[in-house]
């Protein structure tokens, strides 16, 4: 059979399809990135939107956490100051209670404790960036205030029973904050505002029904254990928090290695192979150009 | 070719006849060896002319002459070229060429689609454009609002991510769109190409069925094979030769678009939005789209592939408006209001069909405390609704899938069909190539191979020139009857 007598063309062919390798090639040593089109690795491309979308995920809950964790800690460091105020506060009472003081120590002893409930109130009335962290879903309104009209004073709570939570990106949530009113005005004697504006009033005459100071004094115990409880939950969304973020972190190096392993270019690989499409491209030049040459026709034979 | 044998095949019961019988003889061979040598020369002109089919002489013994009992031969006459062509080869390599040209049309039409979807490689500059990454942004932006739900500039952030999403969303919509146009326009233009073929086609058939009803008629069917592989290029047909050595073509469906002598034209024209191809008054759209060639390439991209693409960004933009949309009314914004029906509070423009969705997808809400990040009833601060919405990532909100879901499997679906087509398309091309490179073994001109015969006819003529010198010297001799000087 004879041979195609344009063979020239069908290097020329091989030609550019060596010289589309080296583009390609060179387009992924330039950019880093192995993978430039959908088509040169579907899969892969498909599995690239999933693992971004997980990396963007986690690197928001980062930031979120961030943000949430100054709100925790805010929360947790009032109430660690509540807790110490009304330490002060009992140890004041038992002073009182104990039937050596006079009047007045003892009304003394009343406005000191009255500070303290100023204190305490303004501590439960604590904001973070602008927003009551106390007072449930309504952030804008102050969640206490105490109307002197009666005695002993009632302080009312102004918030509601919301509670926010965070979620994390594997479905977990943590609670952001606990209601004021479940804090600071637990119902009977586990309430903070309750026991201080009763033993304010204990003390305002300057005489002792030492009966009630007792009773009211143990109610202010009981109020602070349960406020010390409150804030156990507070502790452990911070705990729950920096385990999450933790776990996102390393979470997100991980996918992030995986997600570089799958778009990045190997160097050596790529640059290996442009070199030996370089050497076929070369050698493609030569043969066409040996081919080609017109002395090579039959014709310049005859003379 | 071969013209000495044959010669010499003459002398098998012959005597010498008479001289002058001889100087036919001779002179008939150096006629067949010039016409030979021409068809050589015409051969190495056409070397570079497209289609041109190589030549080769026919050579055929003169009847022998009978005289009483002897038989004396009377050379050999060229009697005329033959091209060599193999219309099963020919009709072959068209065939295949439709198919390539197909796929080629349909990769050029796919990789302009897929360059709108250029895979994110993670740093943050590729990820401008990535309507994937601009998906997760914007449930992330109700996750950072989670923790916030009263701080303006999350509330600000939610809003830029939405606008992003959906003019990246609405950008690709409306570059396939276009990209639509630009092919329904490109087709069109293919139907005069087709229709000057086919004319042409019809009036070589005329001229051949005329000049050359029973043989090859050479440079003219030179003319319309190659006619006939253009028109392969273009569209898909089938041809069926007739009698006299005529030709009709047909779309690979049977329309007929050349019938021996005469040609139907087609025309292009649009049909509800969308260019529809006739020949007469017959709507083929949907034979020449599945028939082949360029044309069929076009057709395929144009009616399958951009309305897919199209579909899933459609279901994309509607999936993630409604949703969002729906959450946002049924919560509290900022100002503590809440949407209603009458009076919706949408983020999104509300789409009403999922067709036209991407095209038409933007952001309607210019006030970001108009995003109700609380639960309906609620205190401004609460964040069940920002939680709610950042939880529609994870829901099955586009086609029975999350968003990210379905925009990677579209992803895959897109790059998996590129990746096919041009699978297809390299394969079909080897073929093609290879087809045309056994095509082109028969047919064409080989320059080695006409300088090989030129010399052979050559030294053919040189002999017979030099018999013809003999016999010349011969008969001066027999004039002259041993005389030397009286003629020479």
């Amino acid at each position: 059979m004879r041979v195609d007598p344009n063979y020239v063309s069908s290097l020329v062919g091989s030609l550019d399809q060596a010289q589309a390798s080296q583009q390609q090639l060179t387009a992924e040593l330039s950019s880093g990135v192995s993978i430039t089109s959908l088509s040169q690795n579907p899969v892969a491309s498909g599995e690239n939107v999933l693992l971004l979308n997980q990396i963007q995920q986690d690197d928001s809950f980062t930031q979120s956490s961030s943000l949430v964790s100054g709100q925790l800690q805010v929360a947790d460091s009032s109430l660690g100051s509540v807790v110490s105020q009304l330490t002060q506060a009992i140890s004041l009472a038992t002073s009182a209670n104990n039937g050596t003081m006079n009047s007045s120590n003892i009304q003394s002893v009343g406005i000191q404790i009255s500070g303290i409930l100023n204190e305490v109130e303004s501590l439960a009335n604590t904001s973070y960036q602008g927003q009551y962290i106390f007072s449930g879903g309504q952030t804008s309104t102050t969640p206490f205030t105490t109307s002197t009209a009666a005695s002993p004073a009632v302080t009312t709570y102004n918030g509601d029973q919301d509670v926010n939570y965070l979620g994390t990106p594997n479905g977990q949530k943590i609670q952001l904050n606990v209601p004021g009113s479940q804090i600071f005005l637990g119902s009977g004697t586990n309430s903070v505002f309750g026991a201080l504006n009763n033993l304010v009033a204990d003390y305002s005459t300057g005489t002792v029904n030492t009966t009630q100071a007792v009773a009211d004094t143990q109610a202010l115990g009981t109020a602070m254990n349960f406020v010390s409880q409150q804030r156990v939950s507070i502790d452990n969304s911070i705990t729950q928090l920096t385990a999450a973020s933790d776990a996102v972190t390393s979470d997100q190096t991980e996918v992030t290695g995986a997600q570089t392993n799958l778009m990045q270019a190997d160097v050596a690989e790529v640059s290996t192979q442009l070199s030996l499409s370089e050497t076929q491209q070369t050698a493609l030049e030569d043969v066409i150009a040996q081919l080609d040459s017109a002395s090579n026709s039959l014709f310049s034979k005859l003379q | 070719m071969g013209s000495g044998r044959r010669k010499g095949g003459c002398r098998r019961r012959m005597g010498m006849g008479t001289i002058s019988s001889a100087f036919s003889l001779i002179s008939g061979a150096l006629d067949a060896d010039q016409s030979a040598l021409s068809i050589v020369a015409n051969n190495v002109a056409n070397v570079n002319t497209p289609g041109y089919t190589e030549e080769v002489p026919n050579w055929q013994e003169n009847l022998p002459v009978t005289i009483n009992g002897v038989s004396y031969g009377a050379g050999v006459t060229e009697t005329g070229a033959t091209s060599m062509r193999d219309r099963v080869l020919e009709d072959r390599l068209d065939q295949q060429q439709q198919l390539a040209s197909a796929s080629s049309a349909r990769l050029t039409a796919l990789n302009s689609v897929q360059a709108l979807f250029t895979p994110d490689s993670g740093s943050s500059t590729a990820a401008a454009g990535d309507i994937g990454s601009d998906i997760t942004s914007f449930f992330s932006s109700f996750s950072s609002l989670e923790s916030d739900p009263t701080n303006v500039s999350l509330r600000e952030e939610v809003l830029s991510s939405a606008k992003v999403m959906a003019g990246d969303v609405s950008n690709a919509a409306a570059s396939l769109n276009s990209q639509s146009s630009a092919l329904a326009q490109q087709a069109s233009g293919v139907t005069s190409q087709v229709n000057s073929l086919t004319t042409s086609i019809a009036q070589l058939n005329q001229q051949i069925e005329t000049t050359s009803p029973n043989a090859d008629a050479g440079t003219l069917e030179d003319q319309r094979q190659q006619d006939l592989s253009q028109l392969s290029q273009l569209v898909g047909i089938n041809q069926v030769t007739t009698e006299n050595n005529g030709l009709s073509v047909t779309t690979t469906s049977g329309q007929v678009l050349v019938d021996e002598g005469t040609s139907f034209q087609m025309t292009s024209g649009s049909v509800a939005g969308a260019t529809h191809f006739f020949v007469g008054s017959t709507d083929v759209t949907q034979q020449l789209a599945s028939g082949g060639g360029q044309l069929g390439g076009t057709l395929t991209a144009l009616t399958q592939d951009i309305p897919n693409a199209l579909t899933s960004l459609d279901q994309v933009a509607y999936g993630i408006s409604t949703s969002v949309n729906a959450l946002n009314n049924a919560g509290t914004n900022l100002d503590g209001e809440t949407g209603s029906v009458a009076v919706p509070i949408d983020i999104f423009s509300q789409p009403t069909v999922v067709a036209g969705s991407a095209a038409a997808m933007s952001v309607v809400m210019t006030d970001p405390n108009q995003i109700a990040a609380a639960a309906l009833g609620l205190g401004t601060g609460d964040n069940s609704n920002a939680s709610a919405m950042a939880n529609l990532a994870k829901q099955s909100i586009v086609n029975g899938q999350t968003p990210t879901n379905f925009y990677s499997s579209f992803v895959s679906t897109l790059g998996a069909t590129v990746s096919g087509v041009q699978a297809e398309n390299t394969a079909e091309n080897a073929s093609v190539t290879q087809l045309q490179s056994r095509n082109n073994a028969l047919s064409g001109v080989n320059l080695n191979d006409e300088a090989a015969v030129m010399s052979k006819m050559e030294s053919s003529y040189q002999a017979a020139s030099q018999v013809f010198t003999m016999l010349n010297t011969i008969i001066a001799a027999a004039l002259n009857l041993g005389d030397q000087t009286t003629v020479a």
